[in-house]
């Protein structure tokens, strides 16, 4: 949604949702009350699935734990319902943490499953403890006051959801656009090469997760003092799932998604519970039936939701094509040219019974260009993933800038200034040029969360802009830098890739293939630039298949084959050896 | 000759951008013919588009019959058969598994199947070594080699090739093309998109020039492959 210009509709919209109270009936205040309530809880789905792609069957019980935290403290402490809101975010974002910490990191379907297990015990926890009333729950709570006014009456606890709901859709929305959010958003889609670019994908899944049920919980506490009654059952998997069709139906790549998403169904209850009574005795049951066709046809035909169709009548946002001038982001010191930058010893890798890397030993010194070259299955991918920490080694040693990074890890590995492009190119195809290579420049710079969704980053993130268009400038692809990147050719995916490898900064760039799918004339751009990192002190190592391009670039050659070094030398050398010729040149060199 | 292939003015948008603007070419049975040209310049499209992937406005005539009405699969079936360039293998299941679902359309004949499978094995030993390895555990040139095996598998008679030497040592390169021209001698057509210009000027018959979703120039491969401008953007000589 932030790529597109809302404003006429919006004010529109905007100035009708302010002016409700003085002219709609009390009963469509209430929904609309609902439907704010709903959308908060919707829009932690929406940043959860939508964008970090993580599935959460149990928003409703967090919305559950705040209602009756605040439910119990107000009624049986005589405490203020403000000091209701803060215990009540406390505890969902305990309990959020922890569920957090123990499913995040196993992936695949822990998390959903995680959750349903919490969202069934929860409600049952809700229905058989006395302190909070079993089945019959907690009734009597304050209404809120702000100062001396009383948000008792329906028409002023609207003016409060509302405003939550418009304070927290712009912070997520700020979020988004900021180093972490964009971390956020390359959830999505194979984690090797998150971490690849120093991003701790634990650390981000746990915090959106936290974020999300935090705003569960700020729903639950306004649920809670409007109606000011809390029963088990609003808050039970049902529910759970409800919100998550809210954000899917409304549109879940979108923020206004939630809102949407929410008034869309919150509307369609009540409307089905008008007409259902008149066609069948047993009215809930058929509604149950109307909502799952619903949900089924819009799985089957409209996956992205409505918002998507909406966007398609409102004005696309323009985008300046103007590179804003800002600070450049701090370098690197380099290090000195010749110092040994990488030494690699008795590297050894087993894939069951293949010996995939066999006692392999070279070392790179800055300021070099290195080529690995092999016949195909040689090794060469496997030795670039022991390096960079996606496969762990099973002997040997991996030495950088004189620390040993072996058992580093992929992030530790990024910050020590190793970056890297795939063998099969790694993107994020619906992200933006400029923001797939905005994600290189993460480990160079520190905004996070609370910055982000505060805008207090704006300095920092203009200069790591400034450096993104300039590494996109600098491979030749910045015509288009709000375009998608999933819309280049591939051979241009490539070049994207080493563009946010550029953008780290790094002292070593590891590049699988970076000229394969090029034509003849990008081939010599890419070599050129490649001597121009060159002489500005980053060392290079690369595989490369395109043998003029190799042979025309390196300063020494490493040729592996079966799994093992074959010969090392300058590529005048290399070319003439008759094994290099046997096992990858072919007969004619 | 009757042309097995015969595309017709082909257009071909991605939203109001247009990838393919009004190309036209044929193809006579049993030839191999080549489109070369840069980056972006519409290549991937125009096959995508060929194989039914892609929507397009135009004709696509395929051994006398237009193929507007017919989807993907029926064109797999009437041995119409696209390897693209990213691959698409079945990452989690077997080499075999992977090769025998390139015959899926002639499930119903196992003998004939059976053989089918025994061929691309020889083809490719190195593909009947690892069978019962998972695809995705594949090197990049073998991955290379799957997919091509694959699309052997659905008995084809016309090829779509997307840079069949993508990510190939210098010695597959050439067992890929020598593999390519032996195709050709078992009666299959193959239209060939390559970066390696000068490998597929010397393996095709006849050469289309894409540029910006346009033929700019075409001709047998022998001449194109001495045409000064060809000589100098694609393959690197000087006049």
């Amino acid at each position: 949604m932030t790529r597109r210009a809302f404003y006429l509709p919006a004010l529109v919209v905007l100035a009708l949702l302010a002016a409700a109270p003085f002219f709609a009936a009390s009963f469509t205040i209430t929904l609309l009350n609902y439907i704010g309530i709903y959308a908060l809880v919707a829009l932690g789905v929406v940043i959860l699935t939508g964008f970090g792609g993580l599935t959460s069957f149990g928003q409703a019980a967090f919305v559950g734990i705040a209602a009756y935290a605040t439910a119990w403290l107000t009624t049986t402490q005589g405490a203020s319902p403000w000091l209701g809101l803060i215990f009540g975010l406390a505890l969902t974002v305990a309990v959020a943490a922890f569920l957090g910490a123990v499913t995040l990191r196993l992936g695949g379907h822990f998390l959903p499953l995680g959750t349903i297990a919490w969202g069934l015990s929860i409600f049952f926890l809700f229905g058989n403890l006395d302190a909070l009333g079993r089945h019959n729950g907690i009734s009597g709570m304050p209404p809120i006051f702000i100062g001396s006014i009383s948000l008792e009456p329906t028409t002023a606890i609207y003016y409060l959801i509302w405003g939550v709901l418009a304070a927290a859709t712009i912070v997520i929305a700020n979020l988004l656009e900021s180093r972490e959010g964009r971390a956020i958003r390359s959830l999505r889609g194979g984690v090797v090469m998150v971490e690849s670019l120093g991003i701790s994908v634990f650390r981000i899944r746990l915090i959106t997760f936290v974020i999300a049920a935090i705003l569960a919980g700020f729903s639950g506490w306004l649920y809670a003092h409007m109606n000011r009654f809390v029963s088990p059952t609003p808050f039970d998997l049902r529910m759970g799932i409800q919100y998550l069709f809210m954000a899917i139906l409304g549109g879940s790549g979108h923020i206004l998604g939630a809102v949407v998403g929410a008034a869309l169904i919150t509307l369609l209850q009540n409307a089905l519970q008008d007409v259902l009574p008149h066609f069948a005795r047993n009215g809930e049951q058929l509604e149950v039936i109307v909502f799952a066709v619903i949900y089924v046809l819009a799985l089957q035909f409209a996956r992205g939701g409505v918002m998507p169709f909406a966007l398609r009548f409102l004005p696309h946002r323009a985008w300046s094509s103007a590179i804003v001038p800002a600070a450049p982001l701090p370098r690197r010191t380099m290090p000195a040219s010749g110092t040994p930058l990488l030494t690699v010893e008795r590297l050894f890798k087993r894939f069951g019974g293949l010996e995939a890397v066999n006692q392999v030993g070279f070392a790179v010194n800055a300021g070099e260009i290195v080529g690995l070259i092999g016949p195909n299955g040689a090794g060469k991918s496997t030795v670039f993933n022991l390096i960079t920490g996606v496969l762990p080694s099973d002997d040997g040693r991996i030495v950088f800038l004189g620390q040993d990074i072996t058992r580093a890890g992929q992030r530790r590995i990024a910050e020590a200034g190793i970056a890297r492009t795939f063998q099969h190119v790694k993107l994020r195809p619906s992200m933006s040029l400029i923001d797939n290579v905005l994600l290189g420049t993460y480990v160079r710079t520190r905004s996070g969360f609370i910055r982000g969704a505060l805008r207090l980053d704006r300095a920092e993130e203009a200069r790591a802009r400034h450096e993104a268009r300039r590494q996109l400038k600098r491979v030749g692809i910045d015509a288009n830098p709000h375009d998608l990147a999933g819309n280049l050719p591939l051979g241009r995916q490539r070049i994207l890739e080493v563009a946010r490898a550029l953008a780290a900064d790094p002292a070593l760039i590891i590049l699988d293939e970076p000229a394969a799918g090029l034509s003849r004339p990008e081939k010599t751009v890419l070599a050129d630039l490649l001597r121009s990192l060159r002489r500005e002190g980053v060392t290079v190592l690369l595989v490369e298949h395109d043998v003029e391009f190799v042979m025309g670039l390196v300063d020494r050659i490493v040729v592996m084959d079966f799994g093992a070094k074959l010969v090392e030398g300058t590529p005048v050398a290399v070319r003439a050896d008759p094994r290099v010729q046997e096992a990858y040149l072919g007969s004619v060199a | 000759m009757t042309p097995l292939l015969e595309i017709e003015n082909l257009h071909v948008a991605y939203g109001k951008v247009e990838a393919v603007r009004g190309v036209s070419l044929r193809m006579l049975p049993g030839q191999i013919v080549t489109v070369i040209g840069p980056n972006g310049a519409g290549k991937t499209t125009l096959l995508a588009a060929a194989a039914g992937l892609l929507r397009s406005r135009g004709k696509v005539i395929y051994d006398g019959l237009n193929l507007e009405r017919l989807d993907v699969e029926e064109r797999v079936e009437r041995g119409f058969c696209l390897v693209p360039e990213r691959r698409e293998l079945f990452g989690d299941m077997a080499v075999a598994d992977n090769l025998l679902l390139g015959a899926y359309t002639r499930r119903r004949n196992g003998a004939d199947v059976k053989q089918s499978l025994q061929q691309v094995f020889s083809r490719f030993p190195r593909l009947a070594e690892r069978r019962r390895q998972k695809a995705q555990t594949l090197s990049g040139g073998e991955r290379q080699m799957l997919a091509l095996g694959r699309a052997l598998m659905a008995k084809p008679r016309l090829l779509l090739l997307d840079e069949p030497s993508l990510g190939l040592a210098p010695i597959m390169v050439r067992e890929i093309f020598r593999i390519v021209a032996s195709l050709r001698d078992l009666g299959v057509s193959i239209l060939l998109v390559e970066q390696n210009a000068r490998a597929a000027l010397e393996t095709a018959d006849y050469g289309y020039v894409l540029e910006m979703g346009a033929i700019t120039h075409e001709g047998p491969a022998a001449t194109l492959a001495h045409d000064p401008r060809v000589v100098v953007t694609y393959l690197g000589g000087s006049i």
